[in-house]
């Protein structure tokens, strides 16, 4: 989910089309605007103009930048998408850019154009850099499968060549720098070396972009040379390249370029690239091209799935106006989605589209009729009727965190090293207070007690809820487990208090029980009980250890216990 | 007031006073008197009298000042260790059996006294006759006794632990006494001279009317608290039960209370479960496969990176995902496989898919529902536990619930989506206007999201929601139109709360969720 700057008056520019007037639109009109892109207004600069704009859809790279959100707007306004002639029309000697062999394995593909006529502004430029930011960040995956450069035209002699080098067989200056380094240095040197160097990690040879003279374009996917592959404002012949792994993908982002100058006013000029080798679109390849393949798909499906009755004309006047190329025969449509976009896979994806292009309050609400029963699991129903008896038992609920820190599940508690101690631990730890599920319910019993000294006494506590144990027999290596947990801690907290207590919840569970005398480091030896039912240990209850109270820094006795709530239900 | 009422409001200690008095009720009694007939202690006695004074049920009759005298600490010393004049005294007496002569300096060194005190006892003693001062600042025993000394010891041990009225002594004695008593200025001396006050009391008109009725009431014994054996002797009926003061601020208790929040959750539940939705459980530790590969989420999607989801440390992979799922989630991400797609286009990773994670999302516990053959019609719900790879702050939990579910039938599709979202805009927010809102989610086509007027927050988002991908249901064996959706019900409880920050949900301040009302 991208989120882009971009400028009203640009906008404004871009919805009229290049040569025209502005057309002005006010910004409640532009967030009703926005549903056509899943865009939402995030803020805005009514002195600048500028507005902050988040957008939802990541199958949808071509609406994260102003010319495709204008885009968008405008071809709903008009009722289709206009003719980008350098789609269809064919040069007799194209310009030409060559890949040289060996790149298969590394990052095979490219694709170019130029752009005339469209003389670079201020807003332009800063959409130029935007959209290829986002594109190779988010698409493009930081650069590893898509990466753009932009450069002068006119410093660049035709052909040129995307070739293969060895790190110091090829040097130029480049962007941000100024001195000639190699390609090796700049992985070693260069900021976007050392932040985009691991995609090439392990390849004795580079990809280099060079021109006729062997004049260096760039280093890709890590940085431009400084002498042609700076665009300033005021440039008015472009070149766009986009190099990657995936054929489809480095076409779309190059279509999505030649779409945005071209809606800018330049005059688009396909390259042909030629690979050593035959690619999914031949060993030729005209870029921009349009990739799309049309689809067929009965009306009775898109209704079925809108819940609304439409016919074929209506669904081809939606589809149009939101840039389909449409046919209708009887009961069917034949659709293509415009060569900027890649993202039907599913019918349903023309469904969505149907129902964005007419608006979703055209839609009228209509309730689900089928009858069903409701309910809650029965652990949830057995879990509600345990914690309403410790409600009257007058113990207040708290509720916890589920991760928690090692040092507060285990350590503390004096578990490190023991059966009880093991934990369902996290790999890539932000921060050590959360970094491992709790595996009992007592340290977040504890974890309120701690902070709650100034509280008025007694203390008595319960939760209910979730801990995962670790168990081998299980394939996701753990058990979730429903557990309670009660404590009560003043000074006088004695073992019988909490017996009672617990001998109560067992009288109106209906189970019998019976306590056996347990080792358990957390507790007080010979004040710790091991909860036995129906042969099988199903909690524990006991004086807290003094050495576990000190460690929470807890200055007033407590007592415990915990009851596995999930084996019990299983049994009611 | 009248009297009744009066007698009503009187606290116990002063009903005790009034009732010295109502024996003889023109009585005239010292404060002393009282005391000893009340049997209160002076701090209580004095408390009774002045709000009787204040009532004007009693009055002063007469004030009588008297000087006590008492030892200070000084004295204490003195009758233990002899006085300044004693010393001085025994000392040149011892010095004239052997000849010696005493300078005053040799005094104060041997006995250790202070300057000041030598002087003013050799003063006094000189004055008496009792010693000489000769050539060379001796002093010298006369062996004549001395008045001072004398009276200084009687006085010394008569006083000890007690007081007395100065007037019980003597005039030399009160002389002495007032020679060495504490003034100001002059703090080492042995005696104290207090006056205190006795007050002579009796009661008012009033008063002795009060003490009349007092007299009567107590045939009728007053006892403070209703017992079992007064029930069941019937006991009760002569006895009067004395009034409490109800308008004193009650004792503080902490009851046995549910958590505010897990009310709010409990709330809401309550609300699923009534429009026909059927309760869901999960597990905290999942696979990527039911976490994400079966959501149709493809394996190199953003949101399933090491920053935004938590790995689990050991073991690291589930060993297996059940058949026939893997084969056909891992068919529809290639190539669609028989659901009608054109899939992602990438070649699957059967490993990345037992990669084991903490749950990231609740949808993964509606995944596993479809996979295990659910009812059609059917309506499912969870409050799932999940957790993000977040920095926690005030708006972001790294630990938090997410209310999701699905509903299952041959009648849904868009509209039926939209009236289910209305239906919980109307019932979990009581927001009579919504919002349609395109949206996307990786597992859903078409999406929606919820926006709802809430009654105190205004236009806020309220969920998310679509049709599952025909990529997620017909894998996982359902065959009908399925509805995905989620609420986003932190912001509305954190409200109900009156609370601003996300981790106050799960506080650890016993105080503040002993206080707080809840949601309702």
């Amino acid at each position: 989910m991208p989120t882009i700057t971009i400028f009203k008056q640009d906008l404004e520019g871009l919805l009229a089309g290049p040569g025209e007037a502005r057309q002005s639109i006010g910004i409640e009109q532009l967030e009703e605007s926005l549903m056509l892109v899943k865009g939402e207004l995030k803020g805005q600069n009514p002195d600048t103009g500028e507005l902050r704009i988040e957008l939802q859809d990541s199958n949808r790279p071509d609406l994260w930048c102003c010319e495709g959100i204008a885009r968008q707007i405008r071809v709903k306004r008009q009722g289709s998408l206009p003719k980008y002639d350098f789609l269809t029309t064919k040069s007799k000697s194209p310009k030409q850019l060559n890949v040289n062999p060996g790149l298969e394995g590394i990052r095979p593909y490219v694709a170019a154009c130029a752009a005339t006529g469209y003389c670079v502004t201020q807003e332009g430029l800063a959409q130029l850099i935007q959209t290829q930011e986002k594109l190779a960040e988010m698409f493009g995956r930081k650069r590893r499968t898509v990466s753009i450069g932009i450069y002068r035209l006119a410093a660049i002699e035709f052909p040129v060549t995307y070739d293969l080098v060895k790190p110091d067989e090829a040097s130029f200056t480049p962007l941000g720098m100024d001195t000639v380094m190699t390609l090796g240095e700049m992985l070693l040197v260069h900021p976007k070396g050392l932040e985009f160097g691991g995609i090439l990690a392990g390849q004795d040879r580079l990809p280099f972009l060079r021109d006729a003279k062997r004049q260096a374009l760039s280093f890709p996917p890590i940085i431009n040379s400084r002498e042609v592959g700076e665009v300033l404002v005021g440039d008015d012949a472009l070149f766009v390249e986009v190099t990657g792994t995936d054929l489809s993908m480095v076409v779309l982002t190059l279509n999505i370029f030649a779409a945005n100058l071209a809606d800018r006013g330049a005059r688009i000029e396909p390259v042909e690239v030629r690979y050593p080798h035959k690619t999914s679109l031949g060993k030729s390849v005209m870029t921009p091209q349009d990739l799309g393949k049309s689809r067929k798909l009965p009306v009775g499906t898109i209704e079925q799935a809108l819940g609304q009755p439409l016919g074929a004309q209506e669904v081809a006047k939606a589809l149009t106006a939101y840039g389909y190329a449409v046919t209708t025969k009887d009961k069917e449509v034949r659709v293509a989605l415009p060569f900027y976009r890649q993202d039907l896979m599913h019918a349903m994806d023309v469904v969505e589209d149907v129902a964005i292009s007419r608006g979703y309050s055209e839609f009228l609400p209509v309730m689900p009729s089928q009858f069903t029963v409701g309910g809650l699991s029965r652990i949830e129903e057995f879990s509600d009727r345990i914690r309403a008896l410790m409600v009257g038992m007058g113990f207040q609920e708290i509720i916890s965190n589920i991760l928690g820190s090692p040092q507060d599940l285990r350590d503390a508690m004096r578990l490190d090293g023991t059966e009880w101690g093991k934990l369902v631990e996290v790999e890539n730890v932000m921060s050590q207070n959360f970094s491992a599920l709790r595996q009992w319910m007592l340290p977040s019993l504890l974890r309120v007690e701690t902070a709650s000294n100034r509280a008025f006494y007694p203390h008595r506590l319960f939760e209910a809820g979730e801990v995962a144990r670790p168990d081998p027999t299980q394939s996701v290596g753990s058990r979730t487990v429903t557990l309670l947990g009660g404590m009560i801690a003043h000074a006088d907290a004695h073992f019988s208090e909490a017996h009672s207590c617990l001998d109560t919840l067992f009288y109106y569970m209906n189970h019998t029980y019976s306590l056996e005398p347990i080792q358990h480091p957390s507790f007080l030896a010979g004040r710790i009980g091991g909860i036995v039912s129906n042969g099988i240990q199903v909690g524990v209850i006991g004086e807290l250890h003094p050495e576990v109270l000190e460690r929470w820094q807890i200055g007033v006795p407590a007592v415990a216990f915990e009851i596995d709530l999930t084996e019990l239900a299983e049994r009611s | 007031m009248d009297i009744s009422s009066l007698i009503d409001s009187l606290h116990p200690l002063e009903v005790k006073v009034l009732s010295t008095f109502g024996a003889k009720p023109s009585a005239v009694l010292q404060t002393e008197q009282l005391s000893q007939s009340t049997g209160l202690e002076p701090s209580q006695l004095s408390m009774a009298v002045e709000w009787l004074l204040a009532k004007s049920l009693l009055t002063v009759d007469a004030e009588t000042v008297t000087p006590n005298v008492s030892l200070t600490k000084i004295g204490e010393l003195y009758f233990e260790k002899y006085s300044p004049i004693e010393r001085v005294l025994s000392a040149t007496r011892d010095a004239a059996k052997t000849g010696k002569r005493l300078t005053i300096q040799d005094i104060q060194s041997r006995e250790g006294l202070e300057p000041a005190d030598v002087s003013g006892a050799i003063g006094r003693l000189k004055k008496e006759g009792a010693l000489l001062i000769i050539q060379g600042g001796c002093v010298e025993s006369t062996g004549r006794p001395s008045q001072t000394a004398e009276t200084m010891r009687g006085l010394l041990q008569q006083l000890r632990g007690t007081t007395r009225d100065l007037k019980a002594f003597s005039n030399a004695q009160q002389q002495v006494i007032q020679d060495h008593s504490v003034k100001r200025g002059n703090a080492r001396e042995p005696f104290r001279i207090d006056d205190r006050v006795a007050r002579s009391l009796k009661l008012s008109p009033a008063g002795i009317e009060a003490a009349q009725q007092l007299s009567r009431q107590k045939t009728a014994d007053e006892v403070s608290q209703l017992t079992p054996e007064l029930l069941k002797d019937g006991s009760w009926r002569t006895k009067r039960f004395r009034k409490y003061t109800i308008s004193l601020r009650a004792p503080r208790i902490a009851p046995g209370k549910r958590h505010p929040y897990r009310e709010f959750l409990d709330t809401v539940k309550t609300k699923l479960v009534s429009m026909g939705f059927q309760e869901m459980r999960g597990s905290l530790v999942e696979t990527e496969f039911w976490n994400m590969d079966a959501l149709f989420m493809p394996q190199f999607h953003p949101a399933r990176d090491i920053h935004d989801v938590y790995f689990v440390q050991e073991p690291t992979h589930a060993p297996s995902i059940d058949e026939p799922f893997l084969s056909r989630v891992t068919q529809a991400h290639q190539h669609g496989g028989d659901t009608g797609s054109t899939g992602w286009n990438y070649s699957f990773n059967a490993e990345r898919a037992c990669r084991l994670v903490l749950r990231s999302q609740g949808t993964a516990v509606s995944a596993h529902t479809l996979a295990t053959q659910p009812d059609v019609p059917g309506k499912y719900f969870s409050i799932a536990r999940c957790f993000r790879y977040d920095q926690v702050d005030a708006t972001h939990a790294t630990d938090f619930f997410q209310v999701e579910g699905i509903v299952l039938g041959d009648d849904i599709n868009f509209r039926t989506l939209l009236g289910l979202l209305n239906l919980f805009a109307r019932e979990v927010a009581q927001a009579k206007e919504v919002k349609f809102l395109p949206a996307y989610f990786p597992f859903t086509e078409p999406s929606v999201e919820l926006h709802v007027r809430h009654p105190k927050l205004g236009w806020m988002e309220l969920g998310g929601a679509g049709l599952f991908r025909p990529e997620v249901t017909l894998p996982l064996g359902v065959t009908v139109p399925v509805i995905a959706w989620r609420l986003g019900l932190d912001r509305m409880a954190m409200v109900a709360l009156g609370i601003h920050d996300i981790r106050e949900l799960f506080t650890d301040n016993l105080d503040l969720i002993r206080s707080t009302r809840g949601a309702v």
